[in-house]
């Protein structure tokens, strides 16, 4: 596994969902790649085509009414336009997903045991008693305590954040490379989500694995990323280190996703800030930048004319904006 | 001292409260206990010290139940009692038979149909709403007046295709309830092919509204078979079944009840203790309510 070579590389990707009132292109033209041992944020708005992304990204996508193009490469595996067969071969055992929901995403009529030791009974050919040691290790490794009594549980019994160790725990037992967390915090309490945030970081360190964090709050890919990918209506605006995205990001909608975000450092009762107006519909969007519409710096170019990722200062630091933000001086 | 005991009470309920929901209740045991000596009594009726249900005795004609004929005996002087018991052995091989048939094409089906979508499910879904269009009762007749000589094994094939729509209906509406959720697609994401979907994922959270389906069928289908034998068109006499003794009794109902009470009332508790099975036995298997 030579290091030189991402881990996932995603060229030019669409996704276009055709529906009764035309196409919609929930995720178009995105590009980006994932190195080993790395942890990459795609942050942006509800409905600015993250959870889309991270699904067409694993070759996930409903069977119809859909058109993917582009390439999305596991490993130099292609995922896209791939038989069921052949992206079978690749899930579970060099990417795994933890969904949003952990009240939806085990099954509520199976032991937690078994949901987790049956990817390393059919797939990894264990033995029963060797699948069961390994699930039991899996539970421990995610901070569950007593593992073998809940080993035989039904996920009904387990609180959510109890739920969603379990849901890691499953996503681990393949020991895949490539982890994808479509806000995996989402449905948890805040105390909670900093535990899980916390156990996903360790164990990426732990097992020398990549994470894809998908989420719409800066809090959480702040400290836990490395690289940032802003989406906004299907496309990415901006593109970077995290830290050069807080601090010298340039397209005004990553400034706008910074200044919503809650700060300990204002004073009591400051108002967030919120970006004024709505995400624009996918179906019919503007001609020029999709942010325009609602962006404070917008001219008349920015209306007709959409604007490419152009690169700014910082090492693979992009953003596609015709008015950008300066470069804040005195900050190296 | 009082409050102590509230608090200690307050402590012990939680304990108390899934112990007390796994228990199935004695009025479960009874109906199984009543349906399994049916059953048995259906099973071994050739060896049971019974009359032979085809006897004709003239001396005993149209009597009332007794030590010597439990249930009475009817116009022919047949033994009521030992026409029952046989009798069950036509109701229960239909129900059994039918919804085997309805099950085994229905059941399948309507689950690849609510898994896989598309193409697919709208023809199936067509095809079955095109069925269901014709009431089951009178295609069953239809049919069984022209598929002559009548034989149980017919109106076990007959009564068992027309259940398939409606087996098909409720196990594809009960699956597309479970194969929306997000367990599917992480199942599917750790690699699952669609047969292990089908059978590990879906198969159990669907079961129990099947087999709780499954007995209220059967109960369905013997009421179905008890029509057509009422209408002369299940098996032919002189067999007892339940449905064709309701039908001899009607010309000397005035003269002699117990030819209608009888098969009648075996027949309402059979299909009362299925329908009480069924329906305990939905709420009991359904772990996904159990709630801390």
């Amino acid at each position: 596994m030579s290091d030189s070579s991402p881990l996932l590389e995603v060229t030019d990707l669409c996704t276009t969902f055709t529906t009764p009132t035309g196409p919609v292109a929930a995720v178009s033209g995105v590009s980006f790649t994932l190195n080993h041992d790395e942890t990459l944020g795609i942050v942006g708005e509800s409905g600015s085509g993250k959870t889309v992304l991270s699904r067409t990204v694993m070759g996930l996508q409903p069977r119809r009414n859909v058109v993917v193009t582009g390439s999305s490469r596991l490993n130099g595996v292609e995922l896209v336009g791939a038989s069921e067969a052949e992206k079978r071969r690749v899930w579970g055992l060099e990417v795994a997903m933890i969904f949003q929901d952990p009240m939806t995403s085990l099954n509520p009529v199976m032991r937690i045991g078994k949901q987790i030791d049956e990817i390393l009974r059919v797939r990894r050919g264990l033995s029963r008693s060797a699948a069961r040691d390994r699930a039991i290790e899996l539970l421990e490794l995610v901070g569950i305590p007593s593992p073998t009594q809940r080993y035989r549980e039904y996920p009904g019994a387990l609180s959510g954040g109890m739920r969603q160790r379990v849901v890691i725990a499953a996503a681990l037992a393949g020991s895949p490379q490539l982890l994808m967390a479509d806000e995996p915090t989402t449905g948890l309490d805040v105390t909670i989500q900093a535990q899980i945030l916390n156990l996903l970081d360790d164990l990426r360190a732990r097992l020398r694995m990549s994470v894809v964090l998908v989420t719409h709050d800066l809090g959480v890919v702040a400290t836990r990323t490395s690289r940032l990918v802003v989406m906004y209506a299907g496309r990415v605006v901006e593109v970077g280190s995290t830290r050069d995205l807080f601090a010298r990001h340039r397209m005004p909608y990553t400034r706008a996703l910074l200044e919503g975000s809650p700060r300990l450092s204002n004073p009591a009762h400051t108002r967030l800030v919120t970006i004024p107006g709505r995400p624009p519909n996918l179906a019919q969007l503007p001609a020029g930048c999709s942010f325009a519409p609602r962006c404070a710096y917008a001219t008349a170019q920015c209306h007709v004319e959409r604007p490419e990722l152009q690169p700014a200062d910082g090492l693979g630091h992009y953003f596609a904006c015709w008015n950008p933000l300066p470069t804040p001086t005195g900050v190296s | 001292m009082s409050s102590a005991f509230a608090v200690s009470e307050l402590l012990e309920s939680p304990a108390a409260t899934p112990e007390r929901k796994r228990r199935l209740g004695l009025l479960f045991w009874i109906c199984v206990g009543w349906l399994s000596l049916n059953v048995l009594a259906a099973i071994f009726a050739n060896v049971l010290p019974l009359d032979n249900p085809l006897q004709q005795n003239y001396s005993a004609i149209n009597v009332g139940p007794s030590l010597h004929h439990l249930f009475g005996t009817d116009d022919l002087g047949r033994d009521i009692f030992s026409r029952v018991v046989f009798g069950s052995r036509v109701s229960i091989e239909v129900g059994l038979g039918a919804m085997a048939i309805g099950f085994g094409v229905g059941a399948p089906l309507g689950m690849l149909a609510a898994y896989r979508r598309g193409t697919l499910d709208t023809v199936l879904s067509l095809f079955m709403y095109v069925f269901l269009a014709f009431p089951a009762i009178i295609a069953t007749i239809a049919v069984l007046s022209f598929w002559t000589p009548r034989s149980l094994f017919k109106i076990v094939i007959v009564v068992g295709v027309a259940s398939v729509p409606l087996v098909f209906r409720v196990i594809r509406a009960s699956t597309m309830n479970v194969a929306t959720r997000e367990f599917v697609v992480a199942a599917k994401v750790q690699g699952a092919t669609d047969r292990r979907i089908l059978v590990k994922e879906l198969l159990p959270n669907v079961a129990p509204i099947g087999v709780s389906f499954l007995l209220i069928g059967v109960a369905t289908v013997i009421t179905l078979e008890g029509s057509l034998a009422f209408l002369g068109l299940s098996v032919s006499p002189p067999t007892p079944s339940w449905g064709n003794m309701i039908n001899e009794s009607r010309t000397i109902l005035q003269t002699n009840p117990w030819l209608a009470i009888f098969p009648s009332a075996a027949m309402c508790l059979f299909l009362l203790c299925l329908n009480f099975i069924g329906d305990r036995l939905r709420s009991h298997f359904d772990v996904s309510d159990v709630k801390l």
